[in-house]
């Protein structure tokens, strides 16, 4: 990557080996699991409609914990949603493209393909949905049926998948995904009241990885939860990913528990994309404004006590049109172009970050301190093996 | 304005029990469940005490008992220096001098009814003249930070964002003018950006106008931002409280410092992992300490007797045998300063 | 901009114009009457014709006056119905949802036997114990019906009030002090907005069948006239036997009408409750010009790629 001239150019011409992935009929070195290409979600039409997610890109990788933090309104749980097709009418998706690579699975006895999610018919869809991407929601006591015993949902959704299996394999395999979880077998014979918040959430994460899916999206699976629970389900969840190797996108509002978590975290705002990077110098050295904000609004367990402000203002509204770069008016170093142009999401030099803020135009005198700061090479890099896409220039 | 320091609001002994039926399918049986035993607290005019601790643990159910929407099972309190007669009905003099503000921003404001609604009744039910109303609710807002005032007072509830709605409902509690403000998780379903906006205001108000606020949180680390005293409960009682964040710096409780190890924390290189069955925190327990199931130093006495509130520091007080005995009993896993003895009566 | 909107959609508006014209047909009905709709002389059972467009009865009457001065009776006693009892309903329901114990006990009590006596018959008690003069009097008329009706708004309205009750609104307003009474008026009410119309829409409904089949089986005064009461006269003569179609068709089409008026405007008030039914303000036919699939799918998120849509959405951003 060249220093100071950075070319300004948008993500996908920056990563041209992912286009012909794209054409061929079989995924070949490429290890990319799902792959958004500059998509868009409405909600409603016309004039009224709600842009909710625009011009996203995104690519998740084999065994890679994909982090996208964001607060209400920001799109985070609608771009995924749309995504995986799960979004119902008024939601509409007005562009892009969305594709999922399969690798041969001998279960069910299909061979290594490739999905285009948008052009997919509802049986393909059908045929994908639970066996290669399953999904863990924030309410599990919304999720599970409350008149059906935990043995039933797992009976169900092994039946609909896995027709050869017979009932006490069924069984069997229920015990199994329970005590990987750390469930005794005696929960299946409960109903989903009788357990706790954090049982109920342990039972969802088994029930998504009962088919052995190569993507799990996790739509804020803990935030319901106590954080000793919390804790825990964290804990657990990467032993599982360790064990099994599936993909994840963990969806929530808190950034200090993606950077434990995640490889590599998107930051959205307004429906867009702002920043994404290895969680770890995420953390340590964020390069958008509203990531430097968002991790100054969580007040510290240890060290100095000192007064932190948040982020002034509110997110803007995106029924209206917006006109250059939506964070500008709560962005304490806001230039002057920020309100004629829309800043795109660039690679910038260091190691594989991607930013959408017109301060880091290459010339660091221009940078805020905040901004500046230097990611500290620690430990933690090694946790996250799959330290982002570099970026080619 | 009150002296900073004055004694505003007192609870001694607050408890509320409930009796749940539960059990078998022909015989039920009858369960008491002490959603709040025996909690003492001390609310003070410009002073924040935060209430710790998770769901179950019967915080919410002590903030009601203290906005005396409740009744209390048991207990006193005692309001400004003067006892309340807490089996009778609460008055509007109680309530003009102790408000709650509640949880969900987004539900706590009548959805149909303009923001004007929303501040004039409370205005107009404490004494306020008609012909004042507006200027008081202009102010009110002003001192909530949303301004202009007028922009929002015509308003309807759902043009507004979750932290400007929790400001209404700050805004509502302040129209009576309150000496005891009750904030149950405010700032729990708010955006993370705007959350520390809505901390500051409630100690800006407990600095600035004296008023004694009880900020309740299952967040331990907002605790330690806003508060001058800090109490963590669980199932029902009391578990550890000290002056300052001592409790947070130096835990004596091991549940207090499950609590500070499962914050997520990024800063924090390597860390335990946490162990803890994860049951129901209903206190089941009818004996013994309450913690005892899920406590990694749990010993014989745990499951036998209940462990008393004993001195573990200056103004540190802990519930755990671990600290109200002597070294003989001491766990190495657990640094114990050995104050063994001082058991507190309260 | 208000709280309460009312969707414009084809449905509520077709159906407010059918309910304002039998509304307004309800004030000037009688006076719109080319004859006296009693007076009897006319020849007996004429056809349709331009004097007189919908014939005449057995009897020489001009069924045209008698339809429209027949309106006014209908509809007056549908309204007083309808009110009077959705007034009951909230009154009793919202003070037993939200009193609740004892206070929802006596009153769910009242509210079911009401529900579980039928209705019919005990109008027809009630009414045939009324003096005669005051069978023609349209109010006392639609008090009693109201008075059968008005148990299961009540019902509705006491499930929807129960909901709200733990509501932290609600419970803001008695941290604050409010009295009772002016929590279930002032806080609670307002909330039962669109479930209290749909009540009203169906009391109504209840109300014109109850009226009609009172005149129908000639418990109410011959001398008012009302639809229910043609029907009588008809049957009475054995105008169906007879291929008379004009003599009772017409009646039956106006009370139809009236029931798909307010039905249709109850599809709107079920859009303003679940904005999901609403499909973005869109209808069939608009929808298939800008490309949308007829019937979106549950679970199957639609896809429009329109090349104009995607350089308007990228025109604020330099590519």
């Amino acid at each position: 990557m060249s220093t100071s001239s950075l070319p300004r150019a948008p993500h996908h011409d920056v990563a041209p080996s992912d286009e012909t992935a794209l054409t061929s009929a079989k995924p070949e070195s490429n290890d990319l699991v799902l792959e958004v290409k500059d998509f868009s979600v409405d909600y409603g039409w016309g004039e009224r409609a709600v842009r909710a997610v625009r011009n996203v890109d995104l690519d998740v990788h084999r065994s890679q914990v994909l982090g996208i933090a964001g607060e209400s309104g920001s799109g985070k749980s609608t771009l995924v949603y749309a995504v995986t097709r799960l979004l119902r009418s008024p939601a509409v998706i007005t562009g892009g493209d969305a594709r999922l690579f399969l690798e041969a699975d001998k279960d069910i006895g299909s061979d290594a393909r490739t999905l285009d999610l948008l052009g997919a018919s509802e049986r393909e869809l059908r045929s994908i949905r639970w066996s290669q991407v399953s999904i863990v929601l924030q309410s599990a006591l919304n999720a599970l049926n409350p008149v059906l015993r935990i043995s039933a949902e797992f009976d169900e959704v092994l039946r609909t998948h896995r027709r050869d299996m017979n009932r006490h394999q069924r069984r069997a395999r229920a015990v199994e995904l329970l005590e990987l979880v750390g469930l005794n077998e005696d929960r299946l014979a409960r109903f989903p009241h009788e357990l706790s918040g954090g049982q109920r959430q342990r039972i969802m994460i088994a029930l998504a990885l009962a088919l052995d899916p190569q993507l799990v999206i996790m739509d804020e699976p803990t935030t319901a939860l106590d954080v000793v629970t919390q804790r825990e389900i964290i804990g657990e969840l990467r032993d599982l990913r360790a064990r099994f190797g599936f993909a994840m996108i963990f969806i929530t509002h808190d950034l200090a528990l993606l950077v434990e978590i995640a490889d590599e975290i998107a930051v959205m705002y307004a429906g867009t994309i702002v920043e994404r990077a290895p969680a770890a110098s995420l953390h340590d050295a964020p390069r958008h404004p509203y990531t430097l904000g968002l991790l100054n609004s969580s007040p510290p367990l240890h060290g100095e006590h000192r007064e932190l402000v948040g982020i002034p203002g509110s997110p803007p509204d995106l029924a209206q049109s917006l006109v250059g770069c939506s964070f500008r008016a709560r962005c304490p170093y806001a230039l002057e172009r920020c309100a004629r142009e829309a800043p795109p999401l660039v690679g910038i030099e260091d190691g594989g970050r991607m930013v959408a803020c017109w301060l880091h135009d290459g010339s660091p005198t221009n940078l805020p301190e905040p901004l500046r700061r230097k990611a500290s090479p620690t430990a933690r890099d090694d946790l996250a093996p799959r330290a982002a896409k570099e970026v080619r220039s | 304005m009150n002296e900073e320091g004055k004694s505003l609001l007192e609870a001694r002994g607050l408890s509320r029990h409930f009796v749940v039926r539960a059990g078998g399918t022909i015989i039920r049986k009858k369960r008491i469940v002490r959603a709040v035993d025996d909690v003492s607290l001390d609310l003070r005019a410009g002073r924040v005490t935060a209430v710790v601790g998770e769901s179950g643990s019967g915080k919410s159910v002590l903030a009601r008992m203290l906005a005396r929407i409740v009744a209390p099972t048991s207990g006193e309190l005692v309001l400004d220096g003067s006892p309340v007669a807490i089996k009778q009905k609460r008055t509007l003099a109680y309530a003009s001098k102790v408000q709650l503000v509640l949880q969900d921003p987004f539900a706590s404001v009548n959805p149909v009814h303009r923001i004007r609604h929303s501040l004039e009744r409370p205005l107009l039910i404490h004494g306020a003249a008609k012909t004042d109303v507006e200027s008081l609710s202009e102010s009110v807002l002003a001192r909530v930070s949303l301004d202009p005032p007028s922009r929002y007072l015509d308003r309807y509830p759902h043009e507004l964002s979750g932290g400007q709605l929790q400001r209404v409902s700050i805004a509502r509690a302040l129209c009576v003018k309150p000496q005891v403000l009750l904030a149950d998780e405010p700032i729990s379903m708010l955006d993370v950006s705007v959350r520390l906006g809505v901390l500051n205001l409630l100690r800006g108000l407990c600095d600035e106008e004296r008023l004694a606020v009880l900020y309740i949180t299952h967040d331990i680390a907002s605790a330690r931002y806003i508060a001058d005293e800090i109490v963590v409960m669980y199932a029902g009682q009391v578990v550890e409280q000290s002056k300052g964040t001592r409790l947070i710096d130096e835990p004596a409780h091991p549940y207090t410092r499950l609590l500070i190890a499962s914050v997520p924390d990024p800063a924090a290189l390597t860390r335990d992992q946490v162990k803890g069955e994860h049951a129901f925190t209903g206190a089941a327990v009818s004996e013994g300490c309450r913690f005892y199931p899920r406590c990694p130093h749990a010993m014989e006495i745990c499951r036998t007797s209940e462990p008393p509130m004993s001195e573990v520091g200056e103004g540190h007080m802990a519930r755990c045998w671990l600290h109200s005995y002597t070294s003989e009993v001491s766990s190495g896993a657990l640094t114990v300063r050995q104050r063994g003895g001082t058991v507190s009566k309260q | 901009m208000s709280a309460v909107q009312i969707p414009k959609s084809p449905k509520v508006i077709l159906g407010a114009s059918i309910i304002g014209f039998f509304l307004l047909l309800m004030i000037v009905g009688p006076y719109l009457a080319p004859y006296d709709p009693s007076a009897t002389n006319f020849a007996p059972n004429l056809t349709p014709s331009a004097s007189h467009w919908l014939g005449t009865t057995s009897l020489g009457q001009d069924i045209l006056s008698q339809l429209l001065t027949g309106a006014r009776a209908t509809m007056v006693v549908a309204l007083v119905a309808g009110l009077v009892a959705t007034f009951l309903a909230i009154g009793v329901g919202v003070a037993a949802g939200y009193l609740g114990g004892r206070a929802d006990d006596g009153l769910s009590l009242l509210s079911n036997v009401f529900l579980a006596i039928p209705g019919l018959p005990l109008l027809i008690v009630i009414d045939s114990y009324l003096p005669v003069a005051e069978r023609s009097n349209a109010f006392v008329i639609g008090l009693i019906i109201s008075l059968t009706g008005w148990a299961w708004g009540a019902r509705v309205l006491r499930a929807q009030t129960m909901s709200l009750r733990n509501r932290d609104f609600v419970e803001a307003s008695r941290i604050i002090g409010e009295s009772r009474t002016r929590i279930m008026v002032a806080e609670i009410a307002p909330n039962l907005l669109p479930v209290l119309a749909s009540s009203l829409l169906f009391t109504i409904l209840y109300a014109i069948g109850a009226y009609v089949t009172l005149a129908y089986v000639g418990l109410t005064s011959t001398s008012v006239w009302n639809w229910g009461t043609m029907l009588y006269w008809a049957q009475a003569n054995n105008a169906p036997l007879s291929n008379e179609w004009y003599w009772f068709v017409p009646p039956g089409i106006c009370i139809a009408l009236v029931g798909t008026g307010l039905a249709l405007v109850n599809f709107g008030i079920d859009e303003f409750i679940n904005p999901r039914l609403r499909e973005g303000g869109l209808s069939a036919r608009q929808r298939r010009r800008i490309g949308m699939p007829r019937r979106p799918r549950l679970g199957f998120t639609p896809v429009r790629r329109v090349p104009g849509a995607m350089t308007r959405l990228s025109a604020s951003e330099p590519r």
